[in-house]
């Protein structure tokens, strides 16, 4: 240090000293101005049950409210899902209430598209300005010039959007996810004849197959299935389950593993084929379970003849003894259990490849039992959501393209969480007028011409069916445990009140008042409230009281077999976007513990929240092989150029023992243009980079694309928690 | 002639020390810990002492939380629009009020976040508000007189018998 900086240090501590001593630092007692009429007491904390309203699993919660301000989230032990679990991403839930940025008021758009330069207006101007725009479609009679964009909807809001969109008269209502579970509705269809989603009994099982299905940090229902790997291992006296994992990068999920069995990208449907072939060959294969479900071994064995051992050791890159290994431990354990997982969806022959792995479920005997895998475990039936969001995704971006969409409503950023290459993002600009529904200027509210802002999880009515995560119905209600902190309104509401103020056909399938009232009628249908001489507003209050409608002795259907009419499954060779020479590697994207789908990147404690394999926190980093980073010179925490047929990006090398060489994985939800101060321009959005295979474009296919590294400098400021090659650099987060 | 320079400088140099420390001692500058200057000089001299009012009045939530509370503005301003309405400090009460704007009581007796109290166990157990408070209804502006330290405590919890086990205050 010089001897001036140190003098004006010196000088400036001296005079703060002075300063700071002439007040008292006792903390100050604020009183209230006009106490609270409904009998708060200071210190004393009320608890109010509801869902988590963070990512589809739908979780039962406790709120922890002291003076009226929500304080702490835990689990609800009295819900069937998570039993008192939760998640790092449901207890972050209360930064989404205080976020510092939250959009306080409707907005109208008054620079460029894009400029963030927004003008305050009241509720009554913004809802009489959508109003315009919607009668505006119905005079020229072009009411499918509107468009309904949302995540994935549950509950009474589903209804509510749909009957919404069919009384205005407009098919548009895309419900797309990145992450969403299309691809095993869709397997389940053609393999069982129904597109529900399966619940595993994993607690139950003793050899538990994992393809690629991170159930600890993403898949499903990932506090549930946690819970029950946990169950699993120690929850008996006598058996400890077994569990392997299957997949070219080590998640958290496979580093809980016994034995990882790291197959190159999209041959793990080749794999599973394989292990089945072997388990009929030695007649190891359950005959009764066979014969029940219409198989002949002979014939599945005829037909499976393409998938000798040898051949698939070839594609998968494993050793024959290994995949023998496991399919006799697989098929001999009983109960065991396959899993499919995200990463081997994400294919161009993902669904063939998750057949397959429902027909080594089938072979072993495992479907409907317990420890086993119960195919139409969870909702069904209407309910039971879309089977490919993506090819909806892809016509509605052809008619915004064209010019059709005059009007689009955007509940969600899925400006953010589109993949370029679909061509959304040029296609939604063509969009003459957007409306969000936003809580903060995200990427899809920048470009929003009207911003009506819903409330935060915690201010809002709702029910939520959660996905997945329980053989039983479980209905979950979320209710309001604060005061809206800001002149906010629900997007249901905002909705009925549209309806209300168009009339006609509208206002008739929607005469409800509020959000409350919807949801308060569809309840009493489902507890048969209505029916004479019964109290509802007793039962409301109940349910209200518990968290919702947890039908413990009513379970899904046992009756799921293979489908008669369904082809066995036959996964053809993966296929990639990029040549192989010019981009060596293959990418896999996926989701980070902290961010899920990029929702979480908001939230400071998410961003701050060491990511359990490489301690970073507040940035992206790609995971390279040691061996691929020793060849092109890369170490830890170098800055590498990361290319592929779509797009470039540049960001931290974090050197992984735990992955494939011929692999690089980088995690979703950073790289935002808006979200708040702590989300946006911090790291990449890997989505970017990802191309469309020719010859599977009407499928989502997000980890079928190559790239190739190039190192770029040795400033990758990579910022981890605990990493011995680089401490705790928190000056270069700057917040 | 150097040396009467010299006396001046010195004289004139106390002389602005001593003003400087009358100065501070006149202007209700805050330099005490123990006994802060209050924005509203309250006296609970006057209110508990000579008026006999008693302390659950105003602190009403110490026999059920955790904290004994302090009495809302509006509450203040209730008994004030009829008694001593013209005082100085009565006038200063009714500005907040006026404005919107909560009092911003100093904080006398503080402990740190790793410590529970519960106020209505003491309570319940039959502790004299002045066993910790001191004789809050003798002073005009409040002072702290006991230490709060942990062995100021654990004397007290001996004495009485309760638990001196770890886990009692600090979980």
């Amino acid at each position: 240090m010089k001897r001036r900086t140190f003098l004006q240090l010196s000088g400036m501590t001296a005079a703060s000293a002075l300063l700071a001593g002439c007040q008292s630092k006792n903390e100050k007692l604020i009183p209230y101005l006009i106490p609270p009429d409904e009998g708060v007491t200071p210190g004393r904390a009320s608890y109010y049950a509801s869902s988590c309203s963070f990512c589809p699993a739908g979780c039962g919660i406790l709120v922890r409210v002291s003076e009226g301000r929500a304080k702490k989230i835990e689990g609800n032990p009295e819900h069937p899902v998570n039993r008192g679990r939760l998640c790092a991403r449901g207890q972050a839930l209360l930064q989404e209430l205080y976020h510092p940025d939250r959009v306080q008021q409707p907005l109208k758009r008054s620079g460029a598209r894009g400029s963030g330069e927004f003008r305050k207006i009241s509720w009554a101007e913004g809802l009489s300005l959508l109003t315009a725009k919607l009668k505006e479609l119905q005079r020229e009679h072009a009411t499918d010039g509107l468009a309904m964009l949302t995540p994935q909807l549950s509950g009474a809001l589903s209804t509510l959007v749909s009957t919404f969109m069919r009384s205005f008269g407009s098919p548009r209502h895309l419900s797309c996810e990145l992450l969403a579970a299309d691809w095993l509705r869709l397997a389940g269809r053609q393999s069982f004849g129904q597109p529900g989603l399966p619940f595993y009994d994993l607690a139950e099982t003793r050899y538990l197959l994992s393809f690629g299905a991170d159930f600890v940090e993403s898949h499903l229902s990932p506090v549930q299935y946690g819970n029950a790997f946990g169950r699993m291992r120690q929850g008996r006296d006598t058996v400890r389950g077994h569990f392997t994992y299957v997949g070219g990068r080590m998640s958290l999920t496979g580093a809980s593993a016994d034995r990882w069995m790291p197959a190159r990208p999209g041959s793990e449907g080749a794999l599973a084929l394989g292990m089945a072939r072997l388990i009929l060959d030695e007649s190891l294969f359950d005959k009764a379970a066979l014969a029940a479900n219409g198989l002949r071994p002979e014939t599945v064995l005829g037909r499976l003849q393409a998938y000798d051992l040898p051949h698939v050791a070839e594609l998968t890159g494993l050793a024959q003894e290994m995949i023998a290994e496991v399919a006799r431990e697989f098929a001999t354990t009983r109960p065991s259990l396959a899993m499919a997982g995200e990463a081997v969806a994400f294919q161009t022959n993902g669904p063939e490849s998750v057949r397959a792995i429902q027909l080594l479920n089938l072979l072993a005997g495992n479907l409907n039992r317990p420890g086993g895998v119960y195919p139409a475990g969870s909702i069904v039936g209407s309910l039971a959501g879309p089977e490919n969001s993506f090819a909806a995704l892809l016509a509605l971006v052809e008619s915004m393209r064209t010019g059709r969409i005059k009007l689009a409503l955007i509940k969600g950023d899925p400006r953010y969480g589109t993949p370029p290459a679909t061509g959304f993002q040029q296609a939604l600009d063509q969009v003459p007028f957007i409306v969000s529904f936003s809580t903060l200027l995200d990427d899809t509210a920048l470009q929003a011409d009207l911003i009506l802002p819903d409330h935060a999880g915690l201010e809002s009515w709702g029910d939520v069916v959660p996905l997945a995560g329980s053989r039983h119905m479980v209905y979950g209600l979320m209710q309001p445990v604060v005061t809206p902190l800001h002149d906010t309104r629900q997007f249901p509401d905002v909705l009925l009140a549209v309806a209300s103020g168009l009339g006609g056909t509208l206002a008739a399938a929607l005469p409800h008042k509020s959000c409350l009232e919807f949801i308060k009628g569809t309840i009493s249908k489902r507890v048969g409230g209505h029916k004479k001489g019964r109290n509802f507003e007793t039962q409301w209050v109940e349910l209200l009281r518990r968290g919702g409608q947890f039908d413990t002795d009513k379970e899904f259907g046992k009756g799921y077999r293979w489908a008669a009419a369904s082809q066995l499954p036959d996964p053809a060779r993966p296929r990639f976007a990029g040549d192989e020479k010019l981009f060596p590697l293959h990418l896999q994207v996926y989701s980070s513990t902290s961010f899920h789908d990029g929702r979480g990147a908001p939230l400071p404690w998410l961003q701050q929240l060491p990511d359990p394999i490489s301690t970073a926190v507040w940035d992206s980093w790609i995971e390279i092989n040691p061996k691929t980073a020793a060849s092109l010179g890369i170490s830890h925490g170098d800055l590498v150029e990361v290319a592929s047929p779509r797009g470039v990006l540049r960001l931290p090398a974090v050197i992984y023992p735990g992955i494939r060489p011929d692999l690089v994985a980088i995690p979703l939800g950073q790289g935002h243009r808006g979200g708040g101060r702590y989300a946006n321009d911090r790291g990449v959005n890997p989505l970017e980079l990802l191309a469309m295979v020719e010859g599977s474009e009407q499928q989502a296919a997000w980890n079928a694309t190559r790239v190739r590294l190039t190192r770029i400098s040795a400033k990758g400021e990579l910022v981890t928690a605990g990493h011995p090659q680089g401490s705790y650099r928190s000056d270069l987060i700057g917040i | 002639m150097k040396s009467s320079w010299l006396i001046i400088g010195l004289i004139f140099a106390s002389g602005a020390i001593v003003a400087v420390m009358i100065l501070m001692y006149i202007l209700p500058l805050d330099f005490s810990e123990s006994s802060p200057v209050q924005p509203i000089l309250f006296s609970h001299k006057l209110h508990a002492g000579v008026n006999g009012i008693s302390c659950r009045y105003c602190h009403r939530h110490v026999t059920d939380s955790r904290l004994a509370g302090i009495p809302s503005v509006a509450d203040c301003r209730s008994c004030h629009l009829y008694i001593s309405a013209e005082a100085p400090q009565i006038k200063k009460l009714m500005d907040y009020w006026d404005k919107r704007e909560p009092i911003p009581w100093v904080r006398v007796h503080t402990l740190p976040d790793h410590v529970y109290f519960p106020h209505m166990m003491h309570i319940r157990a039959r502790i004299d508000c002045s066993t910790c408070h001191g004789q809050v209804a003798a002073m005009e502006q409040v002072t702290r007189t006991a230490s709060l330290k942990m062995g100021w405590c654990l004397g007290c919890h001996r004495q009485h018998k309760a638990s001196i086990d770890c886990w009692t205050c600090h979980i």
